[in-house]
């Protein structure tokens, strides 16, 4: 009878031990947030301009993690949501176009003797990129501005203009070759063959 | 003669030096116009330092480099500035950028310039030295040449690379030839910048000539060795020169200089040794111009700026016979589309290529995995696979394949069996990871600001409620202190409302108006506003229309409602102006009237200069100017008039 007390007391004892590490760990190793909305939130493209049908990607990336359809992000378009069915081992499937089209990428230029200084625009900013004080003209700084398009909208004048970027030397980069596959039969050549030759 | 060790891969296509390495260096006459890009080099681009219409002298500072890695520019030779404008670059995109253009004078007249002598200053001057000069690698590159000789460790071995590898390109060979000297003194200041390293001079085994003469002036001079390694292309690459005469590999994404190593083109050693004992900055280099094409194949001193066009013509290319015009070697140069672009510090050589020589775009076939680029890749990769990975966009595999290491070198798109220009991938392939790398950094920088403003408007709301909550609780406290000094005083709401009432009464008899000034903004503002609304709904109602939406009738109603609203704020507004004795109108004819009057003034007194019947002209330049001057007092009255009403509407 006395060992009977005696193991129940020690498993009793090891329970405790036990509960007190697990409990510990759980407080000491805690993860902060959500790891996998953080993950998410990683691929979108923080364009934060509210296609998708929410306030902002984060609320997006949440929204996905709870299930919502991975093809609601323009902006981020087709690579996005190969990134996204990467990750969350789905099938990849084409932009909603509901929810509008890949385009390319704009900036918002304010036209600056058109502005009325309402300070409309800032508030609809979802990074400060526009810079001004009321009955002041307003600009928006090209380098933060993400061309969300909301800042468009507000503007009582209609004096905002979302403009393509500029493709400068420095910015540009080589295209893919055009791919023929035709059958035409090519001696193979005897000459040197620049590998631009082919452009 | 040093040990040579071998590297992986490469491949022996024709040489085609022949052509071009027969007869001596020929400096090209001065052309009508040098056109100067201010970015020729790998950095940031030079900033300008004169203006249209500056003469300047040959070799005058005229763009200055901005920041560490940077270099400067100057004026080739003496002339005008005549446009600081737009110019088709010399490279691949063949976009535009800010370029000086130059009208030279034919003087050829040299700024005052003076060499120094390299023993006798410190290491600081020697540098400054070349750096003013604004000398970049001359062996295609274009890295300045001064951020590479400032390396932080130390530096145990400099290599010359003179391998000059790529088929059909001879400048280097010339210059050797005809400039052993120079090249020497340029490859002793260098050491004597570095501590005296080691010196290594890399030269391909078909370069006999020159490799003779550099021994003869090499006799007699000791830590100067030169290497005679075995022609194979791409033997001329850093990473591979290195390997060949150290047998050392630079680990990825390291430098040479992390293995104690430096590498610096024959021409740049030559470019230096101008600089540092005559004074000279880079204002001119060896290309070389050949293919089928150039009846005079060679190789030409040009000066830096000089048009394409030019040089094609001086070399006698035949522009008919030319199927490819390619800028830099067959195997890693790119084709020219336009022929006004400038020959650049890093230009090696115009390649006028007859069809023979330069087969045509290819249709190219599928791969067929026969593994021949992977036997020839220098940077022992695995070409099929980065091609696979390029074309199929996944950047990320193609990244873990060590894409960034592959040197472009073109060996394998050149044993292709299926003629797949696998360069061309590589190149677009580098140019998304890039892109990608820098949206990354975008996004991460938006999402920072995002969540940045989220918190502050956040802040802001807890701000407020918090002040409101504490000016509740002091002025109910002001209240009770209020009552418990003064406890028979009348009714506070009572009181309150009295107050209230009392100012009501206040602004009724004292009828606050705008200033008129401001009224008359507000007034168009709100036209503008009124405006805007209407077009916005328009359009929401015509897309409604076109997409046969159900809200089209409350759509409809708002536009109506719209119209008559923006109707209403103009109507407002030209009563404003009425009022005000502004009429728009009436001020523009005025105004349109002076102005004629005083161009027939202008014009009378034009041709009173040119005329012979003077006096008459004269008499009719006073009428005129009385019509002139009645018009402009008309205008200033009407001003008047309308200022005095605005102060009038303010007073009342
Ligand atoms: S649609 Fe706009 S807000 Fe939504 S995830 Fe994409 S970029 Fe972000
Ligand atoms: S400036 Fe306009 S387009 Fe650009 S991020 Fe701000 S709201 Fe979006
Ligand atoms: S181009 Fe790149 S992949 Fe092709 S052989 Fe040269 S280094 Fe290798
Ligand atoms: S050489 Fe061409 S065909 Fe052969 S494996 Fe390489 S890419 Fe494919």
């Amino acid at each position: 009878m006395q060992s009977l007390y005696f193991a129940i007391m020690v498993l009793a004892l090891l329970a405790l031990v036990f509960g007190a590490i697990l409990g510990f760990a759980a407080i000491r190793f805690k993860v902060d947030g959500d790891p996998i909305v953080d993950q998410i939130d990683n691929l979108l493209p923080q364009t934060q301009c509210g296609q998708c049908g929410h306030p902002g990607c984060r609320p997006y990336a949440e929204a996905i993690a709870n299930g919502e359809a991975i093809n609601h992000c323009p902006p981020g378009g087709e690579s996005t949501i190969k990134a996204l069915a990467d990750l969350l081992d789905v099938e990849a499937i084409p932009l909603d176009a509901e929810h509008g089209t890949e385009a390319v990428r704009t900036i918002a230029y304010i036209r600056e003797d058109e502005c009325i200084g309402c300070t409309k625009c800032i508030q609809a900013c979802p990074v400060d990129a526009i810079l001004g004080a009321a009955k002041q003209m307003h600009t928006v700084i090209v380098d933060e501005c993400t061309g969300c398009d909301l800042c468009v909208e507000p503007c009582p004048v209609d004096c905002i203009d979302m403009l393509p970027i500029e493709v400068t030397p420095a910015s540009w980069h080589w295209q893919p070759p055009t791919d023929i596959i035709a059958t035409s039969n090519h001696a193979h050549h005897a000459a040197p063959q620049g590998d631009v030759s082919h452009g | 003669m040093g040990r040579v060790w071998p590297f992986h891969g490469g491949v022996h296509p024709p040489e085609n030096k022949l052509q071009s390495n027969q007869s001596a260096i020929v400096p090209m006459p001065v052309p009508k116009q040098l056109v100067l890009p201010l970015n020729q080099h790998i950095g940031a681009p030079a900033k300008c330092l004169i203006e249209v219409g500056t003469k300047v002298l040959k070799g005058q500072l005229i763009a200055s480099a901005q920041g560490f890695v940077s270099a400067n520019l100057h004026a080739p030779s003496s002339g005008i500035i005549t446009a600081i404008e737009e110019r088709t670059l010399p490279h691949p995109s063949a976009l535009m950028d800010l370029c000086i253009v130059i009208d030279t004078d034919g003087q050829d007249q040299w700024v005052d310039h003076a060499g120094i002598d390299p023993l006798s200053v410190h290491k600081g001057k020697l540098l400054q030295c070349i750096r003013s000069a604004g000398i970049t690698g001359m062996g295609g590159a274009g890295f300045p040449s001064a951020v590479k000789l400032q390396a932080k460790s130390k530096i145990n071995t400099l290599i010359i690379n003179a391998a000059e590898c790529e088929p059909y390109i001879t400048a280097d060979d010339r210059l050797i030839r005809e400039y052993s000297e120079q090249i020497i003194a340029g490859i002793q200041i260098i050491r004597q910048l570095l501590d005296q390293p080691a010196c290594i001079i890399g030269i391909e085994d078909n370069k006999a000539e020159a490799i003779a003469i550099l021994s003869q002036a090499l006799t007699g001079i000791d830590g100067i060795a030169v290497a005679v390694i075995p022609t194979k292309y791409p033997s001329g690459g850093e990473k591979q020169l290195i390997q060949i005469l150290t047998g050392q590999q630079v680990p990825h994404g390291g430098i040479p200089a992390d293995l104690g190593l430096v590498c610096h083109n024959v021409g740049t050693a030559k470019a230096i040794a101008d600089a540092v004992l005559l004074g000279q900055p880079l204002i001119s280099r060896v290309t070389t111009v050949t293919g089928k094409a150039a009846a005079k194949a060679g190789n030409y001193q040009v000066l830096i700026g000089t048009q394409v066009s030019d040089l094609m013509a001086f070399a006698e290319v035949d522009l008919a016979a030319t199927s490819r015009l390619v800028m830099g070697g067959p195997m890693m140069g790119f084709t020219l589309t336009d022929h006004q672009v400038s020959v650049v510090k890093s230009t090696n050589c115009i390649l006028a290529s007859s069809e023979l020589e330069l087969a045509p775009v290819a249709d190219h076939h599928a791969c067929i995995r026969c593994g021949q680029c992977e036997v020839v890749c220098p940077a022992e990769l695995l070409p099929q696979q980065l091609f696979w990975f390029a074309k199929a966009e996944e950047f990320d595999k193609a990244q873990s394949h060590n894409l960034a290491d592959c040197i472009e070198c073109g060996a394998c798109a050149w044993v292709c069996p299926s003629q797949i220009p696998l360069v061309q991938y590589y190149r677009f392939a580098k140019g998304r990871v890039k892109t990608l790398h820098a949206e990354t950094q975008l996004a991460e920088h938006a999402r920072l600001r995002f969540e940045t403003r989220e918190q502050r408007l956040i802040d802001e709301k807890l701000a407020k409620e918090e002040k409101r909550k504490a000016r509740a609780v002091a002025a109910a406290a002001a209240q009770a202190a209020k009552r418990a000094a003064n406890p028979d005083a009348e009714d506070p709401i009572a009181a309150a409302l009295a107050r209230v009432n009392q100012q009501k009464q206040a602004a009724a008899t004292s009828f606050t108006a705008e200033p008129p000034e401001d009224a008359y903004k507000a007034l168009k503002t709100a036209a503008a506003i009124t405006r805007t609304k209407l077009k916005k709904s328009s359009k929401a109602l015509t897309d409604a229309l076109a997409s046969g939406h159900e809200q089209v009738e409350s759509l409809q109603t708002t536009v109506d409602q719209l119209t008559l609203k923006a109707d209403a704020a103009k109507a407002a507004l030209s009563a404003y102006e009425t009022k005000l004795g502004l009429d728009p109108e009436h001020e523009k004819q005025l105004q349109v009237t002076a102005a004629k009057a005083g161009a027939v003034v202008r014009k009378l007194e034009k041709s009173l200069a040119t005329a012979e019947d003077a006096a008459a002209i004269e008499a009719q330049i006073v009428i005129a100017k009385t019509a002139h001057a009645t018009a402009n007092q008309a205008l200033e009255t009407y001003q008047h008039k309308s200022t005095a009403l605005q102060q009038q509407t303010q007073e009342s």
